[in-house]
């Protein structure tokens, strides 16, 4: 009878335990309902919705930095392009965040990169998932 | 001790049933079997749309909404497609500059062939579409090749397959050549993968989807998708070929639209139209 209860005990709470709020599934959450800037936390500590390119674009708005942000979006582009997975609108967010950067509006070409470098991680991370779970849809 | 003995019985238990979950068949060269994909297609369709007959899946959407076939039966009165057909043959049999022509490059002298494509060409170890070997004709005969996606590619293809209708699609993949096999398997894999801004996969529209709104259009089932291909398109206003409507649906996904002809794209067609091997070429058609 022990056996049995701690046979079932697993099986009922383990899936039960692996489906708790993950931190993606928190971030996501948060930054849906408040957009970036907030803050949310999550197993005890606090955490920002913002995104990892929103806060590297948080430097001074100078030429420089502009430039550097825009050659690390390009290169991140490239990457996800290598594999397949290049979004449609990132070409066009590049070549606005140079044309920011020639007009001298450094912060403009700083958001926009970032954004644009957001766009690269993502679509490598949907790269990644979609190795493992395409097969996910096809009919049995 | 025999606590953890139980505890170690019951995580095997789970960690088995997860094992059997996760070791999906038909995603690896080994596993994959395109005849049984054929008929888990066909039987998906068959359980959603319990009223369609098989064969009426070339009609696309047609063939599950009442409403919109009603619209396309007034259409197909007066096909569209009529005088670019007639235009294909006049292009078809106008001889290129050296006194040959497309009659030379073909089977059968390129009548009644359509339902053989795509094909696995193992020499040259890629999938062969009708389309490039309507432009490898005229290059080895000293013509410029011609655009893919419109114009006389899409005539002179419509002809081709007007001259095939209802011919029975008999795509092959040679048995024991891995080539061909890595192809098909890469053109399902494509198809049943998310993508783009939107992270949309094909068959997130066209087979769970199917039937389904977006915005003001029904998503058409992915049975028969090639059959009816090159297509009159209202949208277009003009006839296309099935690489112009791949590129508008990847780019649909917000993804960065791969080039009509993309090896991809060769193996991509070279699935979906094994999916309908057994129904009947129907093309050229014409769609909203």
């Amino acid at each position: 009878m022990k056996k049995l209860i701690a046979i079932v005990a697993t099986v009922v709470f383990l899936p039960a335990a692996a489906m708790a709020e993950t931190f993606d599934d928190a971030f996501d959450m948060n930054r849906a309902m408040h957009g970036k800037g907030y803050t949310f936390t999550w197993s005890g500590k606090q955490y920002s919705t913002d995104h990892l390119e929103e806060v590297e674009a948080r430097v001074a708005a100078t030429k420089e930095n502009a430039e550097d942000l825009i050659a690390k979006a390009k290169a991140k582009n490239a990457e996800v392009a290598n594999v397949g997975f290049e979004w449609k609108l990132t070409k066009g967010i590049l070549k606005d965040a140079e044309a920011a950067m020639v007009s001298g509006d450094y912060r403009k070409a700083l958001d926009l990169a970032a954004q644009a470098k957001y766009h690269a991680r993502i679509g490598l991370e949907q790269h990644a998932y979609a190795e493992n779970n395409w097969h996910l849809s096809v009919p049995q | 001790m025999k606590i953890i003995k139980n505890i170690t019985i019951g995580l095997s238990l789970l960690m088995s049933t997860q094992l059997v979950f996760s070791a999906q068949p038909g995603t690896t060269l080994a596993s994959v079997n395109p005849e049984a994909d054929r008929m888990a297609l066909q039987q998906f369709f068959k359980k959603r749309f319990p009223d369609a007959e098989l064969a009426d899946y070339v009609n696309g959407i047609y063939a599950v909404d009442a409403d919109s076939r009603t619209q396309w039966e007034d259409l197909e009165s007066f096909p569209p497609y009529e005088f670019d057909v007639e235009e294909g043959e006049r292009l078809f049999k106008t001889a290129f500059a050296n006194g040959k022509g497309y009659a030379d490059c073909f089977e059968k002298g390129g009548i009644g062939i359509r339902q053989n494509f795509p094909y696995w060409d193992k020499k040259a170890g890629t999938v062969k579409t009708l389309e490039q070997e309507i432009n490898e004709c005229r290059e080895s005969n000293g013509e410029k090749p011609l655009k893919w996606g419109k114009g006389p590619i899409a005539q002179i293809s419509a002809y081709m397959a007007w001259t095939s209708r209802d011919n029975v699609f008999d795509i092959k993949i040679p048995e024991g050549d891995e080539g061909a096999l890595a192809a098909y398997l890469d053109g399902k894999k494509f198809f049943y993968t998310k993508r783009g801004q939107l992270n949309l996969s094909c068959a997130n529209c066209h087979v769970q989807g199917s039937n389904v709104r977006i915005r003001a259009d029904l998503a058409s089932p992915s049975l028969g998708h090639t059959s009816h291909f090159p297509v009159f398109r209202s949208k277009w206003g003009e006839l296309g070929t099935l690489h112009r409507r791949y590129k508008g649906c990847h780019k649909d996904s917000r993804s960065q639209p791969l080039g009509m002809q993309h090896e991809t794209f060769r193996n991509l067609e070279y699935f979906q139209t094994y999916m309908s091997n057994g129904l009947v070429v129907n093309g050229p058609g014409s769609r909203k």
